[in-house]
């Protein structure tokens, strides 16, 4: 009941704050945050809901477009997305966003939802060396084991990196070898690189409706930037490491900084002006998310905490948080200066961060990939977010939400103050270590005796077990082997299943032989003896045989199976199967 | 001179002194003199008299209490077309037993069975091994003669029965139900009680029995409570719980008897209505107040859904009414095993032993006892006894292992991996001495066995936690921490609340976020 209770109590303190204005469990939506954006395309005044949906990762790429709550228009993505952005690319009236969808090696840009431009990033070097190999393939010099020989030299050594093609190559099986470089051979090599994330960063007024450039991240550890009109890039900065995560502030033409956090666990602060990045943040594990507010940095970890940074990667604090990260948005909600962090956790909850202090928790049905906070349609506080399913909710800020500073997090546990439930030491208890303290020298002695008379039991029966072979695992050096039997099957015929596996550390065991001893009025087998195979040590070898159960009488027997060594009349080791009874009758 | 006595006196005498073979062969002998043909009208009163005798001589051979015996076969657990709500609310239902509400010891202190209720103290058919999770397990459980567990209720034991009878008559069935009018034997009710049973329980034709039940409570005029209880029975073994309980019901309304309150719980149990059965054995106890078998049911019915505080306080109102109860002495005496009073345990496992229980578990458990409340002049002993008296190599094999507990506590590890391998020597399936062995194992540095050992034991006891946890331990200091993460995983699955398996989880999946 207690419980009921608080429950229903945090679900009205949420409801104080959020108003439920839509759930589709089933909206088919599957996306990340940064694929999902607001923005005004038509130039009504009225925000669409932008995503990038990544559809089933391998077909059903989509650019879909929300009004309200139902779905305004869908494209064809040609590859996944991996970031989506919507900025203004010129002066024009009336003044309506691009999208621009970054996916492979390209940029799309789309304009009043239609396709407007291609943006495809410059090619790399290609090692003169593959080249070179190539080029003789084209001539016929070369067969194809000595180019594949030469072409794996060149990936083990060289510093530029194969293109794609050599590397599909080197994949194929020798037989189909021969068809791709016929095909291929004609084409000159390209070595592409792929973008990994996008932001938006203004030319050169900080107002909301001026042009932005595009910033690029991308797999070969550079970061781009894109002019908006003519798409030629302005700027070419790189990194010690492939960026995952990019956050932009600034003007192109003024000071911009742009956070980029990366693959091996760092996050670079890049400024105009300088080609490398200018402050390095080393975390101890990888980040999952990246928020700037105001002019901190908050990054969410994998090690489930969320930590924050100064503009100059001087930590702040870190809050730990219940479970992993899924995902990270901004909520800035310009009217009423209020700005926050919205973590969605792995166990159906987010949570909102004011600096380190925990404000508020949402309870979600599912699971949040992605969290946009914004704009939509007429409303200025919406919360939108996708769930795992593929679910979309959207939720509005009630205007009567006060947030308090105030941490929520709870104070000491509860179980501090449970009494342990010790049970009580009984008068019987005290009244036999009072025997034992009188008669501790006999007792001792009965025990002592008991004890040798037990070693020597113990002795006999395992000596007895041990030349017969009785146990289910060899004790001998050479061949130290185990084996567990297991039955299958209602009957009348069931399946035996010996695990034999061999224990040794490095030493493989050969000339093994299994055979059986049963009651042949009850039961039938095909093959009562058989040779086992070579054994590796360490693995698991099931050996499966049938038997068959002759008798409809309910009765069952024990069957007993020796695991024998070639030339030596003695079983290495001994199993007994209790035969269940056979529940079906046999076909006479 | 001798003077003969009246055979049919003598037959009678013999079987109220449960001479019953002998009883069937006089009952033979005077049907051959005067046989009781099935199809006349006018038979004797002695044959007809003879025949009924044998009726009940055949019947009581083979008879079991059908209160007390009961099994769910795989094609109940698993074909179950009935269950409705996969997830019940905690507490309400016997499949999902939930942690222990009562308070009771967890299973770091009290071992579980495979269905995750703690091992009683007292072995009955539904205790022996749980319901298993998926048909593979089912059907590879252990299944050996005595932990077997039937496919189906309906076919399984009674079906063996049925057999074993016609075994014993070479010469065919002494009735043949297929050439009997049963409308005729409905309306004589002084034979056809004796012939339900004989065909309930010697034949085994559950169809038949209920022609003849129906037939019968029609000619009383729905009045007679015995019959609507056969209907009620015949019902149940066919899996129509629904009309089985109807008629119970109807039954109680007649007369209000403890057969039929165990009956109807029997059916609530079996429908996974826990709760109805409880206050249903609560109504029971308004009209026999103090009534042992019902206060045993509730008992039971509490220890199953692992509220063991409750089923122990049942169980003592059940020795307040019968103090040689033996089931009730077991209980407590286990429950107070595993709640650390070893020394209260010895005494009520002591009362059985002067109440002439005289066998290998009882010294078994009295030598653990004696072992734990620290009278060690008395612990060897009693297992020295145990193994006098073991009656299979399961037994045998449980007393090596307990044996081999002893051993580690006094410090001889030696002693105590003889011990252990003994146990394995004796029953293969022994996970648990598997798990200990491996730990010795480790203990002398021979990972590969150990590991072997352990992969041994969580395959033969998925159920429990130890090995998986053993396992995961291992293989973190070997540094396989992929391979330590699934099974610290399967560990938790096992046993939510170890905190040593939290720990060890939490250790990983630090290691697995860290740069």
């Amino acid at each position: 009941m207690t419980t009921a209770t608080a429950e229903m109590k945090e679900n009205t303190e949420a409801n104080s704050k959020w108003l439920d204005a839509h759930y589709d469990p089933v909206a088919n939506l599957y996306t990340f945050s940064p694929c999902i954006t607001l923005a005004d395309l038509q130039g009504d005044g009225e925000n669409k809901l932008v995503v990038g949906d990544l559809g089933t990762g391998v077909c059903n790429m989509k650019l879909k477009v929300y009004r309200g709550t139902s779905l305004m228009s869908e494209n064809t993505l040609l590859d996944l997305p991996t970031g989506l952005v919507s900025f203004l690319m010129d002066q024009h009236e009336p003044r309506t966003p691009a999208i621009a969808v970054a996916s492979g090696p390209f940029i799309y840009i789309y304009k009043n939802l239609r396709p407007y431009f291609k943006f495809t990033l410059p090619t790399l070097d290609v090692n003169p060396l593959e080249q070179e190999v190539w080029s003789q393939a084209k001539e016929d010099m070369i067969d194809l084991m000595s180019l594949k020989e030469m072409l794996e030299g060149i990936r083990d050594k060289a510093e530029i990196p194969l293109s794609v093609r050599s590397l599909k190559f080197l994949m194929l099986d020798p037989q189909e070898m021969e068809a791709f470089v016929n095909v291929h051979k004609q084409q000159p090599i390209r070595r592409q690189t792929v973008i990994t994330c996008v932001g938006t960063l203004k030319k050169n007024m900080a107002d909301e409706d001026a042009v932005s450039c595009l910033v690029i991240g991308t797999e070969s550890m550079d970061v781009y930037i894109l002019d908006p009109e003519a798409f030629t890039i302005l700027c070419k900065m790189s990194l010690p490491s492939v960026p995952t995560l990019m956050d932009v502030t600034g003007q192109f033409d003024v000071e911009f900084r742009i956070t980029v956090a990366c693959r091996n666990g760092n996050i670079y602060i890049l400024r105009r002006d300088s080609p490398r990045p200018k402050y390095c943040i080393e975390l101890t594990s990888h980040p999952v998310g990246l928020v700037r507010v105001g002019k901190n940095v908050v990054v969410g970890c994998a090690q489930e905490t969320l930590q924050g940074y100064t503009q100059k990667g001087k930590k702040l604090w870190t809050a730990y948080l219940p479970a992993p990260v899924t995902a990270m948005g901004l909520m800035d909600h310009h009217t009423r200066g209020f700005q926050a962090v919205l973590v969605g956790l792995a166990n159906c909850e987010v949570h909102m961060y004011r600096e380190k202090n925990l404000v508020s928790i949402i309870k979600t049905p599912d699971v949040v990939t992605s969290i946009c906070f914004g704009r939509y349609g007429r409303e200025d506080g919406t919360l939108i977010m996708t769930t795992k399913g593929g679910g979309l909710m959207v939720k509005i800020l009630k205007r009567t939400a006060v947030f308090e500073d105030r941490d929520t997090a709870p104070g000491p546990p509860l179980a501090q103050s449970i009494r342990l439930n010790v049970p009580k030491k009984t008068k019987l208890y005290v009244d036999q270590t009072m025997r034992e303290r009188e008669n501790a020298v006999a007792m001792h002695r009965a025990f002592q005796m008991d004890l040798s008379r037990l070693r020597l039991a113990v002795a006999r029966a395992y000596v007895k077990a041990l030349e017969s072979s009785l146990t289910p695992m060899s004790a001998s050096l050479t061949e130290p082997l185990k084996m567990n039997a297991v039955v299958q099957g209602l009957g009348p015929s069931f399946k035996l299943t010996l695990n034999i596996q061999n224990t040794a550390a490095c030493r493989p065991v050969m000339n093994l032989a299994v055979s059986f001893l049963y009651d042949e009025t009850l039961y039938s087998m095909k093959n009562a003896f058989f040779k086992i195979p070579l054994l590796v040590p360490g693995l698991n070898y099931p050996i499966d045989t049938f038997v068959e159960c002759l008798t409809d009488k309910g009765i069952s027997d024990i069957i007993k199976v020796f695991v024998l060594r070639e030339g030596k009349s003695a079983p290495l080791l001994t199993a007994h199967i209790n035969m269940p009874v056979s529940e079906g009758l046999a076909l006479t | 001179m001798e003077v003969p006595m009246d055979p049919l006196f003598l037959a009678w005498s013999y079987f109220r002194r449960r001479k019953f073979q002998k009883c069937s062969e006089l009952c033979s002998k005077i049907l051959e003199d005067s046989p009781y043909d099935q199809e006349t009208d006018t038979p004797s009163v002695i044959s007809e008299a003879a025949w009924s005798l044998k009726t009940r001589t055949l019947t009581e051979m083979v008879y079991i209490d059908e209160v007390d015996v009961d099994q769910e076969g795989i094609a109940e657990m698993m074909l179950d077309e009935s269950s409705i709500a996969q997830v019940a609310r905690p507490g309400t239902s016997l499949r999902l037993p939930g942690t222990s509400q009562g308070g009771g010891p967890t299973p770091a202190v009290r071992p579980m069975t495979q269905s995750g209720r703690p091992i009683t103290g007292f072995v009955r058919p539904s205790t022996q091994s749980g319901r298993p999770g998926t048909m593979e397990q089912a059907i590879k459980t252990p299944r050996t003669a005595h932990t077997a567990r039937p496919v189906t209720s309906a076919s399984g034991r009674f079906v063996r029965l049925g057999t074993a009878s016609m075994l014993t008559n070479p010469e065919g069935p002494f009735i043949n139900l297929s050439r009997l009018n049963l409308a005729k034997y409905a309306q004589k009710p002084n034979l056809s009680k004796t012939l339900f049973e004989y065909i309930f329980h010697h034949e085994n034709d559950v169809k038949n029995a209920l022609d003849l039940a129906a037939l019968a409570t029609e000619h009383a005029q729905f009045k007679d409570w015995w019959w609507k209880v056969q209907l009620g029975k015949c019902y149940y073994r066919l899996g129509l719980l629904r009309e089985a309980e109807k008629q119970f019901r109807s039954a109680l309304n007649h007369q209000e008897i403890v057969d039929t309150y165990l009956y109807l719980a029997k059916v609530y149990q079996r429908l996974d209505q826990p709760i109805t059965a409880l206050n249903l054995f609560k109504q029971g106890l308004d009209h026999f107040p103090g009534e042992v078998t019902l206060l045993t049911g509730i008992a039971r019915i509490h220890e199953e859904m692992n509220n063991i505080t409750s089923a122990t306080e049942y169980y003592k109102d059940v020795l307040k009414q019968d103090n040689t109860h033996v089931e009730a002495i077991a209980c407590i005496g286990s429950n107070h095993f595993y709640t650390d009073q070893p020394e209260i345990a010895l005494r009520f496992y002591r009362r059985l032993l002067q109440m002439g229980v005289y066998n290998c578990q009882l010294y078994n458990n009295l030598g653990l006892c004696c072992f734990y409340a620290q009278q060690y002049d008395m612990t060897l002993s009693s297992f020295e006894r145990a193994l006098s008296l073991v009656a299979n190599d399961e037994e045998l094999a449980d007393v090596w292992y307990n044996l081999g507990h002893v051993a580690v506590g006094i410090g001889d590890l030696g002693l105590a991996y003889q011990c252990f391998k003994l146990a394995l020597a004796n029953n293969n399936d022994h996970a648990e001495a598997y798990n200990n062995l491996a730990v010795l194992e480790l203990r002398k540095g021979r990972i590969e066995q150990a590991k072997a050992f352990l992969q041994t034991a969580s395959s033969l006891a998925p159920h429990m936690y130890e090995p998986h946890f053993n396992f995961s331990t291992l293989s973190d200091t070997v540094g396989d921490l992929q391979s330590s993460y699934m099974a610290a995983q399967k560990s938790e699955d096992a046993f939510p609340e170890h905190v040593d398996t939290q720990q060890i989880l939490k250790n990983l999946r630090q290691h697995f976020a860290v740069l």
